[in-house]
């Protein structure tokens, strides 16, 4: 009698290959009809209910916001609203990686560094940017500059403590050995060092982005004038259902799709950053 | 190879570690060329000496020269192989052997100079068998490969001082016989002097010219009280020729006799009794402690 | 956080599809804060809506939700049987999805506690070019629209920066060149800051922006009946009754402010102490000619949703009979009947 693994229970389940299709789908076709059945019923007792639009209003929302000059500004208001959105998140959390890769690089290799700023950067850590939100006002206005500062913060500490954390784990052998192949403290740091931590980085940014979604979305809400975010509180003042449904759908897919490049970029240019 | 040049001397080198003294006492000076294997009991300092050896420490009392200077921080003067850790994950088996080559070259290096450098490093690999492994990452490498690749990453870089912890700790016997075999032939074709740390006897017995034992199973005349830290117990000189054959009755006296010294906690030696023959040994040691 | 907000409200939604069966003699009521409606605050504590309630033998429960929006969202999912809005926004949110709501009590309207404040400029027509902030959409949008009609520019002349209403105040002070249309009493803290001019505010449209007790058209009688005479209950006390001084110091408290400090407030509210005031309003032509700009105003910012082409497709009915827009579908219906019943002394 052969052993073999079960399909579906236990540890030593091997699930097939539909299988595992089925049971990845199951749970996002439970809500879909769930969505579904309970829309139904709202829009028997209210054919004008706004609350839990129909596929076919949301649909003529898409088209109209998507499809459709604006008849006001002559642009596409989807596109707009989709491209300011991202380009402050990638800016905003850029500048956050770069800064964070930088200074969690100096903290994790020179004591100097982490004695001067470690304690530092996780107090500010730990305040909530929203709740002082009036003083960033003051020091960085309300525009374009504010918003992506407000991801910056957002994302900057996790990103530096994460990159500090891990440069603190490398084994210290390393930088010894750095040292008797004729490196000085620069070459150690940004050539031996900081490719080591790259693909850490971008796995830092990959967990970095649910926040910078969130930084953005309250950034958009407090003084704008376009944005996925700004859409969704403006639509929301009317409860225009359908067009905020189908803007979160398109965060959650641009997320989900950032989230996946960066992670098949890592699998790819850091073979041996995975193969470990 | 005696010259008995005091190539490198250390003098009343401790190291403690907050209150627990590791080194205690440490009087050594090595010839330019010696094979020098250290051994001792697990936990006794023997990769201590040798990261103050590699400037990765700096002792907390006493000096350490080197070619009449004082040592400092780890340089290329010194080469390093660990048990692990020694190869960068995010290079290539080449792009690790050139490293060095590539770092002292600097950025404006010519393109000949280039060239060489890669010819010089394939080369290496050749001989250590890794040729065709040229462009994998270490992660790909059985253990022996990796310190294959590890021995040839530090001596490209023609250190004078080549500092081995363990190195072969992690590989199976066949493969680690031949490694011995092959250290041997690159120390004779390099000359360079070698500080060689392991827990296995026969290796060290098989390996050196020297052979250090360092151990904290000995007795003074400081009393019970004190916490004592390691000191070189035994400092032998081997006759190459002598020792290149396991199977002999010699052999297997002379690591009785080396156990007993080193590893046995019952037999306890007085300083005074040190088994200090090697030529270049010497030994500082109070009064007080000389005391029965 | 208003992420959570956001998934509340979806929950509140599924929630009460399943919920809304249940069988209720306890009907919820919603307000939020503003100066017109700090009164029912003080009806509740009073014990007034009790008294009303138990004389038409039902309980009513009085909710303060914090977000002005989402009390309005949550009365048109259906959560709360009446909720205190605008003449706007009870068309725009409710009627126009669907909920078809009555205007019970018209409160007040907006007599200066909606206004433009500015740092530089002393005009209307000095906006030009400038970037203006304001909850868009917002009686202050509308509020905006009406003071660049009246001065013979659109919206196409300035830059609208949409900024919620709980940090346009911090925002509008700390920018230099700030330029802001908001409420009160938000509007009367920023106003009394040095250097900031009030170039234009609602006593300029008086009339337009109303503040009433919306309900569901189908509520009960009872209810509504009960509402109506807490209201002008509480109406008479504030008005110079014995207890004028408790019920207004009690109000204070709750907006947040001193009893001067809401006394301010009041001056620029004009408050319809008596029903029969109210009852006249509402037969009063003009409120047509209100709601009139209402829709179009709403229906040109696109507040009608994607599908709907004219601003006839809802319909609002007025005591008199006429309606606005589609007659076969009436959602918001202005009703002076109930007002008038608590001036005859019927109720
Ligand atoms: N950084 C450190 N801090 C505190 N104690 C240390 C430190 N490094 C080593 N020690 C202590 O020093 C002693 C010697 O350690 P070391 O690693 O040199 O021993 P070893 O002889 O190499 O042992 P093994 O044969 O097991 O490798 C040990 O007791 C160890 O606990
Ligand atoms: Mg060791």
């Amino acid at each position: 009698m052969t052993w073999r693994n079960p399909h579906f229970l236990g540890f030593a389940a091997r699930p097939s290959k539909p299988l595992r299709v089925a049971l990845g789908s199951a749970l996002f076709v439970l809500c879909l009809a769930l969505y579904l059945t309970a829309s139904h019923l709202r829009h028997r007792d209210n054919p004008q209910d706004k609350i839990l639009p129909s596929f076919g209003q949301m649909a003529t929302a898409v088209y109209q916001m998507g499809f459709q000059r604006d008849t006001r500004t002559g642009e596409y208001l989807m596109l707009v609203d989709t491209a300011s959105s991202l380009r402050r998140l990638f800016i905003g959390v850029l500048l956050a990686a770069a800064l964070g890769l930088v200074l969690g690089l100096n903290m994790g290799l020179f004591p100097g560094v982490e004695a001067l700023t470690a304690v530092f950067v996780t107090v500010v850590s730990i305040i909530p940017p929203l709740a002082v939100l009036p003083i960033l006002f003051i020091a960085f206005g309300v525009d374009e500059f504010a918003k992506i500062m407000l991801i910056l913060i957002g994302t900057f500490p996790l990103i530096c403590r994460d990159i500090y954390l891990y440069t603190k784990k490398l084994p210290y052998e390393q930088v010894i050995k750095s040292l008797t192949l004729g490196a000085g403290a620069f070459t150690t740091a940004y050539r031996i060092v900081l490719p080591q931590v790259m693909p850490r980085l971008l796995e830092a940014m990959r967990l970095s982005f649910g926040a910078a979604w969130l930084f953005l979305i309250a950034a958009e809400a407090i003084a704008s004038t376009d944005g996925l975010g700004y859409r969704i509180f403006l639509m929301r003042r009317y409860l225009a259902m359908d067009v905020i449904i189908p803007y979160v759908f398109l965060i959650t897919a641009l997320g989900f799709a950032m989230d996946v490049s960066l992670k098949r970029f890592v699998l790819w240019r850091f073979r041996w950053y995975s193969g470990r | 190879m005696s010259h008995h040049d005091r190539f490198l001397a250390l003098e009343n080198v401790y190291k403690a570690y907050d209150a627990k003294v590791v080194l205690d006492d440490i009087d050594l000076a090595v010839s330019r060329g010696e094979f020098c294997t250290l051994v001792g009991p697990s936990g006794c300092g023997k990769s201590t000496l040798l990261r103050l050896l590699l400037g990765q420490e700096a002792p907390t009392a006493g000096a350490i020269m080197l070619d009449g200077a004082p040592l400092g921080y780890a340089d290329t003067r010194r080469g390093v192989v660990y048990q692990k850790y020694s190869l960068f994950p995010h290079l290539t088996v080449l792009d690790n052997v050139l490293l060095g080559k590539r770092i002292t070259a600097g950025a404006l290096a010519s393109r000949a100079v280039r060239s060489a450098m890669r010819d010089e490093a394939v080369e290496y690999l050749r001989r250590m068998g890794m040729a065709d492994h040229a462009g994998k990452y270490p992660h790909e490498l059985s253990g022996g490969m990796q310190q294959r690749v590890a021995i040839a990453q530090a001596l490209i870089m023609k250190p004078q001082v080549l500092l081995m912890d363990e190195p072969f700790g992690a590989l199976d016997p066949g493969t680690r016989e031949n490694m011995q075999v092959f250290i041997l032939e690159l120390w004779e074709e390099a000359g360079m002097t070698v500080f060689f740390v392991t827990h296995d006897l026969e290796e060290a017995v098989f390996l050196g010219t020297r052979l250090l034992v360092l151990s904290q199973y000995y007795t003074d005349g400081r009393g019970d009280g004190v916490q004592r830290g390691a000191r070189i117990v035994a400092d032998y000189q081997i006759k190459v020729a002598s020792t290149r054959s396991k199977e002999t009755a010699d052999f297997g006296a002379f690591i009785a006799q080396i156990r007993r010294e080193g590893f046995d906690p019952e037999c306890r030696r007085h300083v005074a009794d040190f088994n200090l023959r090697h030529p270049d040994s010497f030994h500082t040691v109070s009064a007080a402690e000389l005391q029965r | 956080m208003k992420k959570a907000l956001c998934t509340l409200v979806t929950l509140a939604c599924l929630v009460s599809l399943f919920g809304g069966c249940a069988a209720q003699k306890e009907y919820p009521i919603a307000w939020s804060h503003y100066t017109g409606w700090e009164p029912w605050d003080y009806a509740d504590a009073a014990g007034i809506l009790k008294k009303w309630g138990d004389k038409y033998k039902i309980k009513i429960k009085l909710v303060r939700v914090n977000d002005y929006v989402e009390s309005i969202n949550l009365f048109t999912a259906k959560k709360y049987y009446g909720c205190a809005m605008t003449n706007m926004d009870a068309l725009t949110i409710p009627a126009l999805g669907g909920v078809d709501s009555t205007a019970l009590i018209i409160g007040d309207f907006s007599n200066g506690n909606d206004g433009i404040v500015t740092k530089n400029e002393t005009m209307v027509m000095g906006l030009k070019g400038k970037k203006v902030k304001l909850v868009q959409l917002s009686v202050s949008h509308y509020l905006l629209s009406r003071a660049l009609s009246m001065n013979g520019m659109t919206e196409k002349d300035l830059t609208l920066v949409n900024t919620s209403d709980a940090d346009i105040g911090s925002v509008f002070l700390s920018d230099p060149a700030g330029i802001a249309v908001t409420w009160n009493p938000i509007l009367m803290n920023v106003a009394q800051s040095k250097g900031v001019n009030l170039i234009f505010d609602s006593s300029k449209i008086p009339g337009e922006i109303i503040d009433l007790m919306v309900v569901h058209s189908d509520a009960p009688d009872e209810l509504k009946k009960a509402l109506v005479g807490a209201w002008y209950e509480t109406m008479a006390v504030m008005n110079g009754g014995a207890k004028a001084g408790e019920a207004l110091a009690h109000m204070a408290k709750s907006a947040g402010t001193t009893v001067d400090g809401f006394k301010a407030q009041l001056a620029t509210t004009a408050m319809f102490y008596k029903p029969g005031e109210a009852a006249k309003f509402a037969r009063n032509k003009k409120l047509a000619t209100t709601m009139e700009y209402v829709r179009t105003f709403s229906f040109e910012k696109g507040l009608y949703g994607q599908g709907n082409k004219t601003k006839d497709f809802v319909g609002i009915s007025f005591p008199d009979g006429s309606v606005l827009g589609d007659r076969n579908n009436v959602k918001l219906r202005f009703d002076d009947r109930y007002m008038q019943m608590a001036a005859d002394g019927k109720l």
